[in-house]
């Protein structure tokens, strides 16, 4: 036997003995049915054609590894930043598991979430009772501060009405009158996780600002000076937000991120189990009803709700699509410097100083390389916008959550820059129209989430990890992509990379190892 | 007298460079290099230009005596190419330690050299001295001679310790060590007509597999190159070649030289760099195969593949001539360099605004001069200051230098690329000057060139610190214009002597104590007794006090303007104020650079350099250089 108590061998070992090798063989040779090699490597070697591509991009029903995920997924994230606050899935339980491992293998960190566990009973009579006993247990075994309601796509499909079953479980007791149970309709079947945060946070508004569901009066706005800041769905929000709470504080002024999941995707290990921490409280919630002006890091996360806040509430709104680099930071701040009348701070001079130092330093290595990018649409603008300004070709830009209205303002960014001219967009697309696309128009590197690594295994192209889900390098999220600061921790991806691609291609003994250099 | 500084001597009688030979018997004697300036950025000590000759022969273990900051910096940070063994990248070193420096370290040598045998078996082992070993008096001859009889392979001392001299010296250290140990110790096992030596190229970015194929198609056999790729055997057999090719002009010359001398093997100095340059180096080198014997239709095979080879480069080059033509190039590089590339890049239709010397011998400067002309900006020498001025004031486009004057260029806002030894591409023969080309063409269209140009978006015109310095300088001037008192503390502030720190109020009031002569002064305030430049200047203050002092002997116009234009400004160079006028007026010169280029002042010791500065600054108030100024 291969295995043996003494010296237990894991996956990577156990199967590559010969016992397990042979086993394997025999497998696909007798039960498998295998086609003859020759066949299979024709097909294989057909799939990265221009005639495979065109018919793959015929595909009409079908997404092939999709790089976008559901609505509730969003729902969630938008709900853990606000201070104890417990997002509350009516729906089935399963999917609840999925967000729960999601955040996890992502933030490596513990990802409280309930669900109202609805089964076929319920599905057949409705949810009723699932969110009346849902919301008691939940509040009693938690004791949040609110609960945030969403749904999955079951609730959606038999037609629950989240606000009637609140009123109804807090007339059952289920929560006390005055408890905050803002809730939003997510449905997986319309938009990705990018639509969920926004009607979630839609909904939080709505439920503080305009009358708690018709329980309160609405809010009185008396404008202030503060400025909103909402994040969106953010892979970095952990590196980001305390990144930009520095930069704020650097310039000095009145300002509050509404929804910040910094501190409950970050926990610290010293014995407490913190089931919630930090976030936005209630109160300032509240508050923000009368800043002079909101600001989305992200617009196709926020939407719905930079419409409302601006038409309900009038504040001055300010969208911006995840700002990465030296373009994209300047006009960030000089934005913020506008709206609060505040100078940029020497500190932050600097800080641009040495990014575009450190950009010059590298400058050859990212110059005119070819890169294709997916990510989430705002993302995917922020990192066009970085790459452009290093003169490298975002030759594919794919979203599979973006819209047509983002497909036209990636274009016109390739269209304004020398290094955009053959690069094209694909709205909508998913990550096996990627593969063709790599086979047929190569590039040099791809920018992605994790699963971008099948992309890598079968197209060779180099894969820099920067999304979301990354689940399998640890900790980047730790580390801001936003402000100069951010930009130079992309740079420093991108460039690793890079050269460590150069070394794995000279890396061969007496092959290429004449160029393995100490120097690069 | 020890070896090492008998052979040194003997480097520095090379009859071969007509600079040399034009020197006195004293003037050789202290060497081809300008002595460092304590306090100056420096480059490489003879040791490094040591390691560096010879650390691209590939077979053979470099063994480096002496503590290791000397292997810990230097090893394998050359960037030259191997097609077969890859020892020399291996770090060896004695890492000698305390005790050694009091015991001396001869024993650890020794048995360094044999677990290197035992380990590794190389042909050969390089032993390099180091300051240290060299001054508690190890003897690394004694010990390599020992080594090699013992273990019967060749120890080969390379005595170049770094206090000797500079990187350039160590150069030429490493090739007396191969004349003396290695060149000749092996026969060949064949000889043909067309045998042939490179001496001088070192594979960087593997440069020399650009040309070899070529010239090997052509039917030359390159017994040894010394020392790109080099085997140890081909190296020591490289006296039995017709004819050699030299590269890289000074830093091998006495090899070249050697060879000739004892061998008989005819030698030219050629370059690989630029189109026109490598066909006729080509051409060359088939001629003294040629001469020696081999047929004549030799050249018609060596045309043929010129032929082709050319078209082919100028068909890819031509794609970027739209591109770089009229692109402004500053040039910082050594030696053979310099002109090679200035042909190349005229090729390609950008103008050179400037170019460095440096390591360059007459006859280069002379090549610069035959092609960009007699307004040639060259400069002997440049500090990072300077070259920081030079980009920000001629408006290149792009510079070229290698690794270490990059961030310079980086923080005057300038393209750069690498053309010295830390580059990772290749430029040499046709195919390397499609890169260089293709290089240069991406540098100069990176777009973070504009994002650097341009200031940050929130920035006033105002707020940028040249317009902040303008400022400054501005209101400094008129407070001293309104308070006479600060006006003349200021005056007296003036630096005379840099070396020892003396001001000119110290000198003026040393001379009114009584101190009359410059010795005087000197003996006094210290004044000019470091490098002594300032010297000239002490005894214009002696002529002014004096003249103030009421011995005033009315000169008519005529005789004062003659007198005030003959004060020696540059007394390294013997370059007084009239000559500097002039040229500045004939020229239209703007910079102390270009003065210095032009007229040799502040070309030694470089303490004028700021009243060449003032110098320009009144010529120019007195009478505005409209052309350039107004650029």
């Amino acid at each position: 036997m291969p295995q043996n108590a003494d010296n237990v061998l894991d996956h990577f070992d156990l199967f590559r003995q010969p016992e397990y090798r042979e086993m394997l063989a025999n497998k696909k040779k007798n039960f498998e049915s295998p086609v003859a090699e020759a066949e299979l490597q024709r097909v294989v070697e057909w799939t990265k054609t221009w005639d495979y591509r065109e018919k793959n991009f015929a595909r009409e029903a079908l997404t092939v590894n999709p790089a976008k995920a559901c609505q509730p997924l969003g729902a969630v994230f938008a709900a853990v930043g606000f201070e104890g606050t417990i997002p509350f899935v009516h729906g089935s339980q399963g999917c609840v598991a999925y967000y729960r491992s999601h955040f996890s293998r992502h933030f490596k960190e513990p990802s409280s979430c309930v669900s109202s566990s609805m089964t076929e009973d319920a599905a057949v009579f409705g949810g009723l009772n699932n969110m009346i006993d849902g919301l008691a247990n939940t509040y009693n075994l938690y004791k949040p501060k609110m609960i945030s309601v969403s749904t999955t796509c079951m609730a959606e499909v038999i037609g629950d009405d989240l606000n009637a079953f609140i009123k109804n479980a807090k007339e059952k007791g289920s929560v006390p009158k005055e408890f905050d149970v803002p809730f939003a309709h997510t449905p997986a079947f319309v938009g990705s996780h990018i639509t969920g945060y926004d009607n979630v946070m839609k909904g939080i508004f709505e439920h503080f600002w305009g009358g708690k569901a018709g329980t309160a009066p609405k809010l009185d706005r008396v404008e202030n000076d503060q400025i909103n800041f909402i994040t969106g769905f953010d892979p970095y929000t952990v590196g980001n937000v305390r990144e930009l709470k520095r930069m704020f504080d650097l310039i000095g002024f009145n300002y509050k991120i509404v929804c910040d999941n910094s501190d409950v995707w970050d926990t610290p290990t010293d014995g407490t189990f913190r089931m919630f921490d930090g976030g936005t409280t209630i109160e300032e919630t509240e508050k923000a009803v009368h800043a002079k002006a909101t600001v989305s890091m992200q617009e196709y996360c926020t939407e719905k709700t930079l419409k409302y806040i601006h038409e309900e509430w009038k504040h001055e709104i300010v969208p911006f699509n995840h700002p990465i680099g030296v373009k994209g930071t300047d006009e960030f701040l000089l934005k913020i410097s506008e709206l609060t009348g505040r100078p940029i701070p020497d500190q932050l001079k600097l800080e641009r100083g040495r990014l575009v130092d450190a950009i010059c330093d590298s400058n050859t290595h990212i110059h005119v390389k070819k890169f294709a990018i997916y990510a989430d649409p705002d993302m995917c603008i922020g990192l066009v916008s970085f790459l452009l300004e290093c003169g490298a070709e975002p030759t594919h830009v794919l979203a599979t959550n973006g819209s047509k209205s983002w497909a036209e303002k990636v274009e016109k960014m390739l269209a304004d820059s020398p290094f955009g001219q053959n690069c094209h967009v694909y709205p909508g697309r998913d990550l096996w129209h990627m593969r063709s696309l790599l086979f047929t128009e190569p590039v040099d590197f791809l920018i992605g989430n994790t699963y971008g690594k099948y992309l890598e295994r079968d197209t060779g192209t180099p894969l820099i990890r920067i999304g979301f889900p990354i689940f399998d390098r640890h900790h980047h999220h730790r580390y801001p992509v936003w402000g100069y600061q951010g930009g130079l921790n992309v740079l420093v991806w991108i460039l690793d990379r890079v050269f460590e691609e150069i070394d794995k291609n000279t890396i061969v003994p007496a092959y290429s190892d004449f160029s393995y250099d100490i120097i690069r | 007298m020890s070896s090492v500084s008998a052979t040194v001597q003997d480097v520095f009688n090379e009859p071969a460079c007509p600079k040399n030979a034009a020197k006195s018997e004293k003037e050789r004697k202290k060497g081809c290099t300008k002595q460092l300036q304590p306090g100056g950025a420096a480059g490489g000590c003879a040791f490094d230009g040591a390691k560096i000759a010879l650390q691209p022969i590939t077979d053979v273990a470099h063994l480096v005596h002496g503590p290791i900051a000397c292997e810990g910096n230097s090893w394998d940070n050359r960037g030259a190419y191997s097609s077969g063994s890859t020892l020399y990248r291996t770090g060896f070193t004695t890492d000698i330690n305390e005790t050694d420096v009091v015991f001396g370290g001869e024993k650890r040598l020794y048995k360094s050299i044999k677990e290197i045998f035992d380990k590794y078996n190389p042909p050969a082992i390089f032993v390099y001295q180091t300051c240290v070993p060299a001054m508690i008096g190890d003897d690394i001859d004694a010990v390599c001679k020992a080594a090699s009889k013992k273990f019967g392979k060749p120890v080969v001392p390379v005595n170049s310790p770094g206090f000797v001299g500079p990187k350039n010296l160590g150069n030429k250290l490493a090739g007396e060590a191969l004349l003396a140990h290695v060149i000749g110790t092996v026969e060949p096992e064949y000889s043909t007509p067309y045998d042939v030596n490179i001496i001088g190229e070192y594979n960087l970015a593997g440069e020399m597999w650009q040309v070899e194929p070529l010239l090997k198609e052509i039917g030359f056999r390159i017994l040894s190159c010394i020392s790109g790729d080099a085997k140890y055997v081909d190296v020591a057999s490289a006296h039995r070649a017709r004819a050699t090719m030299m590269v890289c002009s000074k830093a091998m010359i006495n090899i070249t030289r050697k060879l000739e001398e004892k061998f008989g093997i005819p030698y030219f100095e050629g370059s690989f760099y630029g189109i026109g340059d490598m066909s006729d180096s080509i051409r060359q080198l088939a001629q003294l195969c040629i001469d020696r014997g081999a047929p004549q239709e030799f050249m018609d095979r060596a045309e043929a593949v010129i032929a082709r080879e050319e078209k082919l480069a100028w068909d890819e080059i031509m794609s970027y001539l739209p591109r770089l033509k009229g692109k402004k190039v500053l040039l910082i590089t050594g030696g053979v360099k310099s002109w090679s590339v200035v042909a190349a890049l005229q090729e390609v239709g950008m103008e050179i605004v400037g170019t460095s010397v440096k390591k360059s011998t007459k006859e280069d400067k002379e090549r610069i001069k035959e092609l960009m002309g007699e307004d040639a900006h060259a400069f002997d020498d440049m500090s990072p200051r300077e070259m920081y001025k030079m980009l920000k004031e001629a408006r290149a486009d792009i510079m070229l230098s290698g690794g270490r004057s990059q961030f310079i260029a980086l923080k005057a806002n300038m393209p750069w690329l690498d053309i010295n030894q830390e580059r990772h591409h290749a430029y040499s023969g046709y195919k390397g000057m499609v890169d260089l080309v293709r290089e240069i063409d991406k540098a100069l269209y990176n777009p973070i060139w504009e994002q650097v140009r341009t200031p940050a978006p929130w920035a006033k015109a105002s707020d940028s610190w040249q317009a902040k310095a303008d400022a400054e300088a501005a209101r400094e001037a008129a407070e001293l214009a309104a308070d006479p008192a600060k006006a003349e503390a200021k005056r007296r502030s003036k630096k005379i002597c840099k070396c020892k720190t003396v001001d000119l109020g110290t000198i003026e009031d040393a001379i009114l104590a009584g101190a009359l002569t410059q010795a005087q002064v000197i003996e006094t305030t210290h004044a000019g007794s470091g490098c002594t430049g300032c010297r000239g200047t002490i005894d214009g203050i002696l002529e002014d006090m004096a003249a103030r002092g009421g011995e005033v002997i009315e000169l008519d116009p005529l005789q004062a303007e003659e007198k005030r234009r003959a004060k020696k400004i540059c007394n390294c160079k013997e370059v007084s104020l009239g000559t500097i006028e002039d040229t500045i007026r004939a020229k239209g010169l703007m910079t102390v650079v270009e003065v210095t280029a032009e007229t040799e002042a502040g070309g030694g010791c470089e303490s004028c350099c700021e009243t060449i500065d003032e110098i320009l600054a009144d010529v120019h108030a007195k009478d505005p250089v409209p052309a350039m100024a107004a650029e």
